[in-house]
């Protein structure tokens, strides 16, 4: 329901400039071993801010490739804009925008730098740097770590090559989905399943799970008690002892028709 | 103080790690990029309801019969709420990091699924694959059931190859004793469109 | 199990009483939340003598305000004064009691007005501008008139969170293209006004700022924060369902995100009388220490940065690396994001991340001691820090400032103590405070916490209890409410949570630590040189901790001058050649 819409406005965005595009090929390549950055902050939650910092210090360093982080964009190669893009900060962007000289690089960084993340469609943002400004790299992530923050730049500078592809996908004639243990019967699947999602969570309790249905064997109960008893001694772990003492015991509810 | 800095700062060494000229290990269960399997994907949109950002959207063409999945990676949070919710395990949260891009596209995946014509009226409803694993979920639940005869099982599949108007027209009381029997993929398809 | 067994008599019903002796039938009605929540509607005219009586005389600290349009449902707006009422000695030889005791008054919409808090409750401030912003309802006897919370380029008398206002989604064109706050006007002999705005090499939000000197002497200071204001609240009401709203709390702030998380979760489970499992209780506060640790070591390698130890910096910065490694075994990401479901936790700790994380704190607690010795080995800490940027106890009672910037000022307050929630009160942990006052005082508090946060992860670890970590399969009501909150490593953040039709939150206010903390900061920065300015702003650890150049506003010398936050920055640290010179 946006009825306005800042990108169709030229008076509020800055619109690409193909001579100054151009150059930008001049640039990177000129800036390869030492490139200044500058991050514009607008409307973030200092989740990105952070990791950049992250990135900067020891154990990152990200300073190995020339990269610098700067305290004024007058100086900066690279603008970095992290954040939703908040009403308040639109004009400070442009205004670090036009500070910076050209040829310049902008990247988007974060999930709301990106396309505002999780506050995409807010009445408060424009949803991303990309609504006012030529963006010409996006780093996605809420926040990016800061692997992928060197990564991002080492792409930015062509130090690296770029991995991401679109994929458009069209069903197949014959596509079909596959179904999940079919040797075990859905309602044990989804009970087994739903156990251990309450004992240990969506990510633990599916790998517990599998593992648990993996040692079901046709509802023969010492079989899986001989098989579970080996897979906890291997594993040594009381926790994990519990959480399977437990299924096996939904299990047994259930062979005898709970 | 200078000297015990010093010290710490020999015994410590080099702390810089040697990405991205050695891969990085990330903790196991480490939230990544989403990987998705649109072959494994039943387009049943319970990832697109539960994503928090809308990174995950749901089009469908009931004129054209197409229903069309997007994910945009510049706008996942990575919450793996679609790894938690996917009823088919079609999406999972990787291990890798690395979707620096240079353009929005290419953060973008797209899958195009054809949806099911009603038996009945001719209208499309819920998507074929969808369709298809509810139907292949059944299969499952009732093998061995004895209670079922074949046509039982049959006249009951041909129910849920109806669109939910022409069910609820043929028979009522029989598409809801189904849900009870197949919760929850016969949920996910009851109505939903 | 937010109704814990013990506490099934609800606390604070002494207080209640003695307002009802005071103001009888001034209290219209009083609802019961939970044991340690009520709520009293009053009449309007007397909110401010009702929250007055709460503060002053039965020991209150403002948490936070909300404003709540209640027109579709009782047909007015309706404004709730938080406080957290703990009693002083006028209870002499009784048990000390606290409780959260909210003063409703119901505002008319045919006269959206009421009697100002703030001339005798100075905490509400803020608080009040935003309600005049969001709901369009004018404090009457407020005299700062100026915006807080929307932007300059935002149309008049549009008030976003107005049932009928707008679409969640509606972005009007801008109405300036000129920044149009107004700040402050400090008269006199030789004041010299300081700009000092949005960005900075460790800064996290964007900020404004300036500061009144006399020649090197900070006599005011003003600031404009709300650079970030995205409108979440709106979102939460909108577009997402209650339990989406989780993932949306962790973004609150990118430092204590998991503390919002948990506020939250807690304020809708108390609402809806959910009982969450043991195990979830300890997991959670295990990952809200954990979340202490990495905000700590930030905010201290922050201060040996801006004392001019930046090898200091550098060496807390790389030992931080392994309390964020902890977060990624434990959740996931390194951010503690996403961890939270209504009803517990979505992922449990088995044996593998137990004894890493143990093994991890252990490395943690010799390094960080080495490190910590040695910055107060440094010659000049001490010194750059003792009596720099003083928050006096009277100041500090009458804000209601949070977390270590509060502790420092001698009061020994802590949500994890008055209010207990997760596992605070099931496992033995020492509380720090310190009655210094000065930036010193708050730079050691977070260094004591952050041992007490290690020694609590590992008692978590050790002793946490078997069972599910997640609860399901609850009953949703629409239209209960009530508060959750936490103490975050900055100090208290508090929810307030209204549920309401179609799985969707009818009114969601958040309020993060920081927002308490600022307003103290004038007082803070007065009386002091601006070469320490940026020491002391980092000294509440505000979710922000520079900006990017200052206004300086000499007051007798009738100058202004803009000097750039970094050469600010760099005199604060050198201490030599001021910018303010030549």
């Amino acid at each position: 329901m946006a009825e306005y819409d800042i990108r169709t406005d030229s008076k509020f965005a800055v619109k690409p400039d193909e001579a100054v595009n151009a150059l930008k090929g001049a640039l990177l390549k000129d800036i390869r071993r030492s490139a200044y950055v500058y991050r514009v902050d607008c409307g973030g939650c200092n989740g990105c801010e952070i990791e950049i910092f992250a990135a900067i210090t020891p154990i990152f360093d990200a300073e190995r490739f020339g990269i610098k982080v700067v305290s004024s964009p007058r100086h900066a190669d690279i603008l970095v804009y992290t954040g939703a893009m908040t009403r308040a900060m639109r004009v400070p962007a442009l205004r670090a925008y036009h500070a910076a000289p050209d040829p310049k690089i902008c990247v988007a960084y974060g999930a709301c730098g990106c396309s505002g993340g999780i506050f995409h469609d807010l009445y408060g943002v424009w949803g991303g740097a990309d609504k006012i400004l030529p963006i010409d790299l996006y780093i996605p992530g809420c926040p990016p770590t800061p692997p992928a923050t060197v990564h991002g730049f080492a792409v930015a500078l062509g130090l690296l090559q770029q991995k991401m592809k679109a994929v458009h996908h069209v069903q197949g004639e014959t596509e079909r989905s596959q179904l999940i243990s079919p040797q075990v019967p859905l309602s044990l699947r989804i009970m087994i399943e739903r156990a251990a999602r309450r004992m240990a969570g969506y990510w633990h309790g599916k790998r517990i799970a599998d593992d648990f249905l993996s040692m079901v064997d046709g509802g023969n109960l010492s079989a899986l008690s001989e098989s579970l008893h080996a897979y906890l001694q291997k594993r040594d772990d009381p926790r994990l002892a519990e959480i399977m003492t437990l299924l096996k015991e939904e299990y047994a509810t259930h062979l005898e028709g709970g | 103080m200078v000297l015990k800095l010093l010290r710490e700062v020999l015994k410590v060494g080099q702390a810089t790690v040697p990405y991205p000229f050695v891969p990085v290990e990330v903790a196991p269960g480490f939230r990544g990029k989403p990987e998705y399997n649109p072959e494994q994907c039943i387009a049943c949109a319970a990832c697109t309801i539960a994503c928090p950002p809308n990174a995950l959207s749901m089009e469908t063409d009931l004129e054209n019969g197409v229903r069309t999945w997007s994910l945009f990676y510049g706008r996942c949070i990575f919450c793996a709420r679609c790894e938690e919710v996917c009823p088919t395990g079609a999406i999972k949260l990787g291990a890798d990091f690395e979707l620096a891009s240079f353009t929005r596209q290419d953060l973008t995946v797209q899958a195009e699924f054809r949806l099911a014509e009603c038996q009945r009226c001719g209208a499309y409803f819920a998507s074929a694959k969808e369709l298809e694993h509810v139907l292949a979920l059944l299969d499952q639940a009732w093998k061995g059931q004895q209670s079922l005869s074949e046509d039982d099982i049959s006249a009951r599949k041909a129910l849920l190859r109806l669109c939910p108007e022409c069910r609820r027209k043929v028979d009522l009381p029989r598409v809801k004793e189904l849900v009870h029997t197949a919760w929850p993929a016969v949920e996910v398809l009851d109505g939903r469109i | 199990m937010m109704l814990r067994p013990e506490e099934k008599t609800q606390r604070g019903q002494r207080y209640v009483q003695a307002l009802r002796q005071q103001f009888g039938t001034i209290i219209q009605e009083e609802t019961w939340q939970a044991p340690e929540q009520v709520t009293l509607t009053v009449d309007l005219n007397s909110l401010p003598a009702v929250v007055d009586a709460a503060y002053h005389q039965h020991g209150g600290w403002l948490s936070v305000v909300a404003g709540n349009d209640e027109r579709p449902l009782n047909g007015h707006f309706a404004l709730y004064y938080v406080l957290s009422v703990e009693g002083d000695e006028t209870h002499n030889g009784s048990e000390p009691e606290s409780c959260y005791l909210i003063v409703r008054a119901l505002v008319p919409p045919n006269k959206p007005e009421f009697p100002a808090v703030t001339p005798r409750v100075p905490a509400a401030v803020w608080y009040e501008r935003e309600v005049r912003d969001m709901f369009g309802l004018q404090p009457v006897g407020l005299p700062d008139e100026r915006r807080l919370v929307l932007p300059d380029d935002w149309p008049a008398d549009l008030h976003p969170l107005r049932k009928d206002a707008m679409d969640y989604r509606y972005r009007p064109a801008p109405e300036t293209e000129d920044e149009t706050y107004e700040f402050f006007d400090v008269q006199g002999e030789g004041v010299l006004q300081i700009p000092l705005g949005p960005l900075h090499i460790t800064s996290d939000e964007p900020g404004h700022f300036r500061l009144f000197v006399d020649g090197e002497h900070i006599i005011d200071a003003d600031y404009r924060l709300f650079y970030v204001h995205r409108g979440m609240e709106k979102l939460a009401e909108t577009r997402m369902t209650y339990d989406q709203v989780t993932f949306l709390a962790d973004r609150i702030c990118g430092i204590c995100g998991y503390a919002h998380n948990v506020a939250y979760s807690n304020s809708i489970e108390r609402a809806l009388g959910i009982s969450i499992p043991e195990r979830a209780h300890y997991i959670r506060t295990i990952l809200l220490e954990v979340e202490r640790l990495h905000s700590h070591l930030l905010n201290l390698g922050l201060a040996c940065h801006f004392v001019g130890f930046d090898t200091g910096f550098m060496q807390f910065f790389r030992v931080r690396e392994k309390s964020m490694k902890m977060a990624e075994l434990l959740t996931g990401t390194r951010k503690t994001y996403g961890m939270n479901l209504i009803g517990g936790v979505r992922r449990d700790i088995l044996k593998e991340q137990r004894l890493q994380t143990l093994q991890w704190c252990k490395e943690l607690r010799q390094e960080v001691s080495d490190l910590v010795g040695m910055l107060l080995e440094t010659p000049n800490i001490v010194q750059r820090t003792q009596n720099v940027g003083r928050l006096e106890p009277q100041v500090a009672r009458e804000y209601s400032p949070v977390g270590p910037t509060l502790r420092g000022s001698g009061f020994p307050r802590d949500i994890r103590v008055i209010h207990p929630y997760s596992a605070y009160d099931r496992v033995p942990w020492k509380l720090t405070y310190k009655d210094g006052c000065d930036v010193l005082a708050r730079t050691l508090i977070r260094a004591e916490e952050f041992f007490e946060s290690l020694s609590m992860v590992e008692r978590c670890l050790d002793t946490m209890p078997d069972g599910p970590i997640l609860t399901e399969g609850f009953n949703y009501t629409p239209h209960r409410y009530a508060l959750g909150y936490v103490e975050a490593p900055r100090g208290e953040d508090i929810h307030w949570s209204m549920l309401g039709d179609n799985q969707k939150l009818y009114r969601w206010r958040c309020r993060a630590s920081s927002y308490n903390n600022w307003p103290s900061l004038r007082y803070m920065l007065q009386n002091n040189t601006i070469s320490d300015a940026p020491l002391i702003v980092a000294s509440i650890d505000p979710c922000y901790s520079c900006t990017e150049r200052v206004t300086v506003v000499d007051v007798r010398k009738k100058d202004v001058k803009i000097v750039p936050y970094k050469e600010l920055e760099r005199y604060c640290r050198e201490r030599k050649d001021s910018p303010l010179k030549a």
